[in-house]
């Protein structure tokens, strides 16, 4: 059996591979360890404290020398103007997190729908150069975006795809179909391929067991690799920035961007979008902490 | 037993991987071999003398810009005045971030469909869109629409006309592509309660008297100026301060820029602004732009800044501000003036113009044509100037409707026989880069003032002279 | 799998119903990945032998090596080769240590390891986009947190994004702290993996703790680090976002990586044929570096 990472996530079985106490300066010892875990802790999660922060101060506090920490007037002006426009209808980024929703959301399932039936194949058949193949699959996820959008962007233009949400969505789903397969490779190998046998001896055909048998004890490992494909398409940018620009098409990483670089910046509404945008990620993320390691690893590393 | 290692052995790319590859590539090269593209125009298209009849359906008349104040209001001013003609009409300004501006359009341009009718290219775009057919030839349309001698002709020389040369003189016989929406340049903002109400007068004047409020007032330093390295800022600067020491970009004739921006001029001019002024700035002001300037403006840091007029109106929102709780109480305290001048008077040209793209679809091009010629107008203009926008017809630029709406706008109307546009070429967006690069390099301590200014001279050169070079073309 | 037992049909044979099968559920995800990313991928690398632009339009002129040899001898490209190596080796470098200390730290923990684990995973979950403009938030020399702080401790200010030396490190410092969870995720699954008989066994042997690290759980953890590591230095390779919001590549152009760089090439001028070749390069040293470290890998874990 694979060792989940809950294991370590999880307050987990108790190791006490070093008896305390016993050993000279034990104690001394572990009272630093819990320091520089502190200190590495409060390091790690400043900037988030202060990006929280941020957007609940009013503005004027914001630029203020030197920082305040704690005393400032606290507002929730900033996450109202993140919905709602100055004008009082909905904000162009309210529109933007819309759209990423929506192109986040369609890619997600095509990746799915297209990758969990190709990983259960290579899993379970005899195929010929599966490893190049499974390779093959895997290196089209490290090309560099930047060199990617190049011929991307001659393509869609040609079919009429810039600029729009379809066009978004194929390319997310083209890369994250590489990752759906490894990921759920793993979860299908784990699933014995006796109990598709004893179903065919029952009478059914192939596609029946997979069907009716196996892919009922996938689905929390399909749900676990359709969150981190939607994180991915979430949180991208390069492909956004470059292949669409209006503002019905674009999604909130692109609209986030363009917060800055106005005549004016307002790093109060800058974090409280950033706030807004992170939330779903950071909720989906717990949800599937249990597999966070094969998710990061494109399923290279499985525990 | 939980230990499990479960990293499989990684395979190496096999044989018939590659086998597969090269056969691929056979086949792609086949297949794009002939007909790489869809039939380019060699120059623009011309939009017709007269306006197409109009549609009575609903339309969208769509506008790409980047994302600042003015582009904001165009749409209000448009939906609510243009609306009053054409109600079957709504106006919509999409927005990209300033970075992303010329990509954005430029990108839809080659992908030969535009989500925009309008194009607010910057004037030194416009060579590179006619070059590559991308927006309307407009000059039938203007010989019988639009009232020239109504403008400053260098105004409709730097918004529309190619090729046109950076001092902007009007060509009569030069065609135009487009047609001004908001004129700009640079103010100077002082502060009237740490220098006094008078301005500098000339630009030695003004790092003196910058040099001598930062040594009075600790904590708030001389000056405050554009110095990022994206867009045009860092280039902006330095042209400003090449002209006003009687420097050159280029010469146009013989397109000719190593030996002439680095000439003696340039070398002074590059001296002043990194040896000079850059003393003066904030601390890790060197990658300042347009909104940090504003910011530092507001919070009072700064004694003397220099700042495009059409970003400068949220300076007086008290909301952003230090410096005063209502607006006159800003204006106490700060003032706008026109740039000190020293050999010569030169000022940078800013604003842009309104051009048709190529590819949007008849309708909509007819009923841009019609919304340029309603926007040209005397009484649109001034109605313009007074919902916050830089008109460009002399009538307007002159009426009480502009001079009062905005304590800036007699800066611009007094600015405009000064200015100075840069080079209006195809090749602008690596021009500008390289000048851009440099420039930051040099005032961020990266490169020696006269390096940088030989190594754009030498680059930009490069650029001119590349066509015909076989390969490696931006590199 | 509510549906009544159907009396299933005896199946032909079933050799060949599986490959068909196989061949149905692989092809439209390899139908996808072959025309978004090998297709799009091809085509870049015959453009590369062209002098073809993408605005300029106009037919490709076949130019052989023209474009490969121009890069490949620039000076301007071997800056950005020479500034992205530092950046890739100092950034993974950092995180490797430090994600590796945490994890070690948190391993030897007993309780609380589940909720530290969660916290420090949050940088990893964000979007480069609010990561880049709320470092370059906290970053700004005259009203910035870290200038602020440093400010209270009697420090000097530091010009984190406009000096040469210091922008290129404070790219490193926000990639490592965003990837810094990364490493520490997965030597965290390594370390809390090794079994506890081993410990048990050291410790009669009053084996030494450096011992104990050296000989027990360094080797376990170790291929497991490896991995994270490439993952690492492949995404690092073709850093972009990061660059385009931070720095912008400056002062001047000191901290333009090669993705960057590429991304210029592409955009400004337009040189579409210049940049598939620059493209394609950067593919070829990702996929040749790549394989040389998997088969120094594999070759680790025969020994």
């Amino acid at each position: 059996m694979a060792v989940s990472v809950d294991d370590a996530v999880s307050a987990g079985p108790v190791r006490d591979h070093t008896p305390p106490a016993r050993r000279f300066g034990g104690r001394g010892r572990a009272v630093l360890e819990v320091a520089l875990l502190t200190v590495l802790a409060v390091v790690m999660l400043f900037p988030v404290l202060w990006m929280v922060e941020t957007s609940i101060k009013e503005n004027r506090d914001v630029y203020a020398i030197p920082a305040k920490f704690f005393d400032f007037k606290v507002t929730v002006d900033h996450f109202k103007d993140v919905f709602v426009s100055s004008s009082g209808g909905r904000s162009g980024l309210s529109v933007s997190f819309l759209n990423s929703v929506v192109v986040a959301g369609v890619s997600t399932v095509l990746a799915t729908v297209l990758g969990v039936p190709a990983a259960w194949a290579y899993s379970r058949f005899a195929l010929k150069a599966k490893k190049d193949q499974l390779f093959f699959i895997l290196s089209t996820r490290f090309m560099p975006p930047v060199v990617v959008v190049i011929p991307i962007f001659l393509m869609y233009r040609q079919v009429g795809l810039i600029d729009t949400q379809l066009g978004l969505i194929l390319i997310y789903t083209a890369f994250n179909v590489p990752f759906t397969i490894w990921m759920m490779k793993g979860f299908v190998d784990e699933v014995p391929a006796e109990y598709e046998d004893a179903a065919m001896l029952d009478g059914y055909t192939r596609l029946q067991a997979f069907w009716k048998f196996t892919l009922p004890l996938l689905v929390p490992g399909i749900a676990a690799t359709a969150v981190f494909a939607l994180i991915f398409s979430w949180n991208e940018f390069v492909f956004a920035i470059f292949l669409t620009s209006s503002d019905d098409v674009r999604t909130a990483p692109p609209a986030i961007a363009g917060l800055i670089g106005g005549t004016t910046v307002d790093w109060g509404l800058v974090a409280a979008s950033s706030v807004v945008f992170a939330v779903p990620v950071l909720v989906f993320a717990y949800l599937v902490r249990r597999h966070l390691v094969a998710g990061v690893t494109l399923g290279a590393v499985r525990r | 037993m939980r230990y499990a290692q479960r990293i499989g052995r990684l395979p190496v790319f096999g044989r018939k991987v590659r086998l597969a590859a090269a056969m691929l590539v056979a086949a792609t090269v086949a297949a794009c071999g002939g007909g790489e593209d869809d039939g380019a125009e060699a120059s623009a298209p011309k939009a017709p003398a007269t306006i197409p009849t109009l549609t009575q359906d609903p339309l969208t008349l769509s506008f790409i810009w980047f994302e600042w104040p003015p582009a904001q209001a165009l749409e209000a001013f448009a939906n609510a005045e243009y609306k009053k003609q054409r109600p079957n009409v709504t106006i919509k300004v999409n927005t990209v971030p300033n970075a992303n501006w010329h990509d954005a359009m430029f990108t839809q341009f080659a992908a030969r469909k535009t989500d925009f009718d309008i194009a607010i290219l910057d004037s030194q775009h416009i060579g590179e869109a006619v070059t590559n057919g991308n927006i309307l030839d407009i000059t039938d349309f203007v010989k019988q629409n639009i009232d020239v001698k109504a403008y400053n002709p260098y105004l409709l020389a730097a918004y529309g006309q190619f090729p046109q040369a950076e001092t902007g003189q009007r060509d009569e016989n030069a065609s135009l592509y487009g047609l001004p929406l908001l004129g700009d340049t640079w103010t100077m903002i002082y502060r009237k309660d740490l220098i006094g109400d008078k301005p500098p007068q000339t630009w030695d004047e003004m790092i003196s008297v910058a040099e001598k409020c930062q040594a009075d007032n600790p904590g708030v330093s001389g000056l405050a100026f554009h110095q990022a390295n994206g867009s045009d800022a860092a280039a902006v600067t330095y042209n400003t301060v090449n002209g006003v020491y009687g420097g050159n970009l280029w010469n146009s004739k013989d397109r000719k820029i190593d030996g002439v921006l680095n000439d003696q001029a340039g070398q002074e001019a590059m001296d002043v602004l990194v040896n000079k002024m850059k003393p003066l700035t904030a601390k890790g002001s060197g990658n300042w732009f347009i909104d940090e300037v504003n910011a530092a403006v507001a919070q009072g840091k700064a004694c003397i800044a220099f700042q495009w007029i059409a970003a400068s109106g949220g300076l007086l929102d008290p909301k952003q501000s230090t410096l005063g709780t209502s607006r006159e109480q800003i204006l106490d305290k700060l003032g706008f003036a026109t740039l000190p001048s020293q050999k010569t008077n030169l000022v940078p040209l800013g604003g842009m113009g309104m051009h048709i793209s190529a590819y949007a679809a008849e309708a909509n091009q007819a009923e841009a044509l019609n919304f340029l010629k309603w926007f040209e107008q005397a009484d649109i203009q001034k109605k313009w100037a007074a919902a916050g926008g830089v008109p460009s017809r002399t009538d307007a630029l002159q009426s009480p409707e502009f001079l009062n709406a905005q304590p800036f706008n007699k800066v611009y109307a007094d600015s405009v026989p000064r200015m100075r546009d840069m080079w209006n070429v195809p090749e602008y967006a690596r021009l500008v880069d390289i000048e851009n690069t440099n420039v930051n390099a040099a005032l961020n301590g990266a490169k020696s003032p006269k390096d940088a200014l030989d190594d754009i001279a030498k680059e930009q050169q490069k650029v001119l002279d590349s066509s015909g070079r076989k390969g490696g073309g931006g590199l | 799998m509510s549906d009544p037992v159907a009396p299933p049909a005896p199946g032909r044979s079933r050799r060949v119903s599986d490959r068909w099968l196989a061949v149905g559920f692989i092809s439209p995800a390899m139908l996808l990945l072959l025309s978004m990313s090998v297709f799009p991928l091809l085509w870049a690398l015959y453009l590369s032998f062209t002098d073809y632009s993408a605005t300029r339009g106009g037919p490709a002129r076949w130019i052989g090596f023209g474009n490969y040899t121009a890069v490949l001898t620039s000076s301007q490209v071997h800056q950005r080769a020479l500034t992205t190596l530092i950046y890739v080796v100092g950034a993974v470098a950092l995180q490797t240590v430090l994600g590796f200390t945490i994890a070690y730290l948190i391993s030897r923990r007993t309780h609380g390891r589940g909720l530290l684990t969660t916290l420090f995973l949050v940088p990893m979950m964000l979007s480069p986009v609010v990561v880049g403009l709320f470092w370059r938030f906290m970053l700004d020399a005259q009203f910035g947190v870290v200038n602020s702080m440093l400010g209270s401790l009697g420090l000097g200010q530091v010009e984190w994004l406009t000096q040469r030396r210091t922008a290129l490190l404070s790219l490193v410092v926000v990639d490592t702290w965003q990837w810094t969870p990364f490493i520490m995720l997965i030597a965290l699954a390594g370390l809390t993996a090794v079994p506890k008989y081993l410990y048990e066994a050291a410790s009669i042997d009053r084996a030494s703790e450096w011992f104990r690290f050296r000989t027990i759980t360094l080797p376990l953890v170790w291929p497991l680090l490896l991995i994270a590591v490439l993952f690492r230095a492949i995404e690092a390779f073709r850093l972009f976002d990061l660059v385009y919001i931070l720095t912008s590549g400056g002062p001047g152009v000191s901290t333009e990586t090669l993705s960057f760089h590429v991304y210029k090439v592409a955009f400004l001028g337009f040189n579409t044929g210049t940049a598939s070749a620059y493209g394609i390069l950067m593919v070829l040293v990702v996929i040749i570096l790549t394989q040389l470290y998997l088969r120094y890998l594999n070759k680790l874990k025969e020994d």
